[in-house]
């Protein structure tokens, strides 16, 4: 330790600096208060041993003007003294002295207190160091932080179209970054496809898994894919980067204000609930399927939810921050404070708003938990588009032209893969007739079903009419199919241009025939509509669905031939 | 403020009971829970979780038993959830885990 000694008295320093030079300590002296301060500054000892009377500037000062000085770092300044009187020694330590030595001078003491000064400089050091480490760890988390928001807010609002007209939406993060994920973007075809997300947990790794999801969600969008390529598609991928304890639970919806339909596909999300002029809730679509990232799909989980859409009919999506925000007595808000509001007294217009006031109000101050997101859509404008957005991507389609392809898959095919999705990425391919694809998937997979199912299959859609027989069925599907050894499918798709105006040589569209026919006995025709019926389950709409897809749609043979024919227009 | 984890054993039967806030904050609990019972070496144990005690659940939590699903052995695992009060049971069939769980 080097250190320095300030005393008047030049005994005193001849005997301090032999004691100390025994121990090994460097000495600088200086004999007044002034003189003491500049060699303190010159040569920045590690202890300072200071005398109280003095000329020019007493012990007290000096150590006062050194302590200012050196506020960085601890220099331990002790007081030699003469004075045994309580009042000294309590303006030894007001001036910042850190101990006293009382003269005349002892070795050991001096050793003792030296060693003792030692260790406190040293534990002060090292915290020193600790207290920068942390700093500097602290700006850096900092500016990787700022960033990380950065590039997150541009990668997942890129192309966003939140601000359609069609859209009222709140969010509220609970840290810098939102592990609610709220996208919308418009589809070929002027459809608008919206995606509210919920992963687990909060902040930065619940926005990293959001990227991905964005970015498939913008890309398929923009090629017309349906919500349901979606589905799979950002199921694969978090399935293949997350963590198992890590999923989003999602809600995709497609408002086509063309085909007047509300596409929905709900896994894990709270109900969508939805609304129309009588303010009360006339439809729910609940969570049908599992959140995204937990599990393989199967082909019923890339199946959307179809509803004819009214003008007046308005869609409130939320994610559980809603419900489950508490208030400062811990009390949740909940679904039925929620859904109270839909018991038609209030104006259609003012909904969204009088739940956002009663959530904000009912919160209060209370500290937020999760993040939080509401959306309505307001179906009547669905059709307009975003303020200063180019929105409609046009995508060109392929010059309608005269193609045939035909497929037979064998039992073994059949039991192995799912060929549709290869059959319509080839038609997809072939002719891009955008923003037909949901539609074309729609008709193949009912037809295809229909044929494996009843065809092949053999099953019976009355089982399904009971839950109980609905997941018998689906146990019988799988056994049969294992089992299958013999029998075929086979796909027929035949494209012919459709006539153009007089005043235009392009033809405007196509028109897809599908012809499926399976090699099983086949069963009476008369009774086919109830097997469409039973096909799509659910509330029977398969059949008027079939119906309002296709412009024709015939059963020949001994009902194993189906013959669909599909109008597409640019 | 969470929850408490008890653990119960027997040859080839680990009963977990959570009790209090099931959350993002138990996950330690919960994994020392399970985790000497789970993994190849106990194939075919039955894993009960009891949540007769539990006041609330969140997507963490889910994500718990996802986690102990897949180290029980995913697919060939034996786990049921028992006890399951309405607002639990509504938020775990909101995640359709009854596709993955036996839930009573």
């Amino acid at each position: 330790m080097k250190i320095l000694l300030v005393d008047d008295d030049p005994i005193n320093r001849t005997i301090l600096q032999r004691l100390l030079g025994k121990e090994g300590h460097p000495v600088v002296t200086a004999s007044n208060g002034v003189e003491g301060v500049e060699r303190f500054i010159e040569h920045q000892p590690d202890m300072v041993l200071m005398d109280i009377r003095m000329p020019k500037m007493n012990g007290y000062e000096a150590a006062m003007e050194i302590k200012r000085l050196s506020r960085s770092r601890f220099t331990p300044i002790i007081f030699l003294t003469a004075v045994t009187d309580e009042e000294g020694l309590v303006q030894c330590i007001e001036a910042g002295g850190d101990d006293f030595l009382t003269k005349p001078f002892n070795r050991p003491i001096l050793q003792a207190k030296i060693s003792a000064m030692e260790r406190i400089s040293r534990l002060h050091a090292r915290l020193r160091e600790q207290k920068e480490e942390l700093e500097q760890h602290q700006e850096r988390i900092h500016q990787e932080l700022e960033i990380g928001n950065h590039l997150f807010a541009h990668i997942v609002k890129v192309g966003n179209l939140l601000d359609a007209p069609c859209l009222n939406h709140w969010t509220s993060p609970m840290s810098l970054f939102n592990g609610d994920l709220l996208v919308a973007s418009y589809n070929p075809v002027g459809g608008l496809n919206i995606l509210l997300g919920d992963f687990t947990g909060h902040g930065l790794s619940a926005a990293v898994g959001a990227m991905p999801v964005s970015d498939i969600f913008y890309e398929m969008t923009a090629q017309g894919f349906s919500i349901g390529d979606m589905v799979e598609a950002m199921n694969a991928k978090l399935l293949a980067i997350m963590p198992t304890r890590m999923f989003l639970a999602a809600c995709l919806i497609e408002v086509d204000p063309r085909q007047k339909s509300l596409n929905i596909w709900n896994g894990g999300l709270p109900d969508v609930l939805i609304t129309d002029n009588t303010c009360r809730i006339i439809h729910r679509v609940p969570s049908n399927h599992m959140p995204l990232g937990v599990t393989q799909l199967t082909r019923e989980d890339r199946k959307v939810e179809i509803l004819e859409m009214r003008s007046d009919f308005r869609v409130f999506l939320h994610s559980d921050g809603v419900t489950e925000a508490t208030n400062r007595d811990g009390a949740m808000f909940g679904s039925d404070r929620l859904e109270s509001h839909f018991s038609g007294a209030q104006a259609p217009e003012t909904l969204f708003s009088a739940i956002l006031d009663d959530l904000k109000r009912f919160r209060g101050d209370a500290k937020q938990t999760d993040d939080i997101s509401l959306l309505e859509i307001v179906c009547a404008q669905a059709g307009e588009e975003a303020r200063g957005v180019d929105a409609r991507r046009q995508r060109a389609t392929i010059t309608p032209s005269p193609w045939e392809a035909s497929f037979t898959f064998s039992a073994l095919t059949l039991k192995a893969v799912d060929p549709l999705p290869t059959i319509l990425n080839m038609v997809m391919t072939l002719q891009a007739p955008a923003g037909h694809r949901e539609r074309l998937y729609t008709i193949l997979a009912e037809l295809f079903s229909n044929a494996l199912d009843h065809g092949l299959l053999r099953l019976d859609t009355r089982t399904k009419k009971t839950p109980e027989g609905f997941i018998r069925y689906y146990a019988q599907r799988e056994e049969r199919l294992a089992a299958l050894e013999k029998g075929s499918i086979r796909i027929q798709l035949s494209h012919t241009p459709l006539p153009s105006a007089p005043n235009d040589a392009r033809a405007p569209g196509g028109e897809i025939r599908i012809l499926m026919e399976d090699s099983g006995p086949g069963f009476d025709i008369a009774h086919i509509h109830s097997h469409l019926v039973g096909n799509t389950g659910h509330g029977g709409r398969g059949i008027a669905l079939m119906r309002s897809l296709c412009k024709e749609l015939t059963y020949q043979g001994c009902g194993n031939r189906a013959i669909a024919v599909y109008h597409w227009t640019q | 403020m969470s929850g408490t984890i008890n653990v119960t054993r027997n040859d080839n039967e680990t009963v977990i009971s959570v009790k209090g806030r099931f959350n993002f904050e138990m996950h330690s609990q919960f994994r020392a829970a399970y985790q000497s019972d789970a993994g190849d070496e106990n194939q075919g144990r039955r894993f009960v979780i009891d949540l007769s005690g539990t006041e609330y659940i969140d997507s963490s939590a889910l994500g718990m038993l996802l986690l102990l699903r897949e180290e029980a052995g995913a697919n060939e695992s034996d786990i049921e959830i028992i006890n399951t009060r309405p607002e639990i049971r509504k938020i775990l069939e909101t995640a359709n885990f009854q596709r993955l769980f036996k839930i009573a």
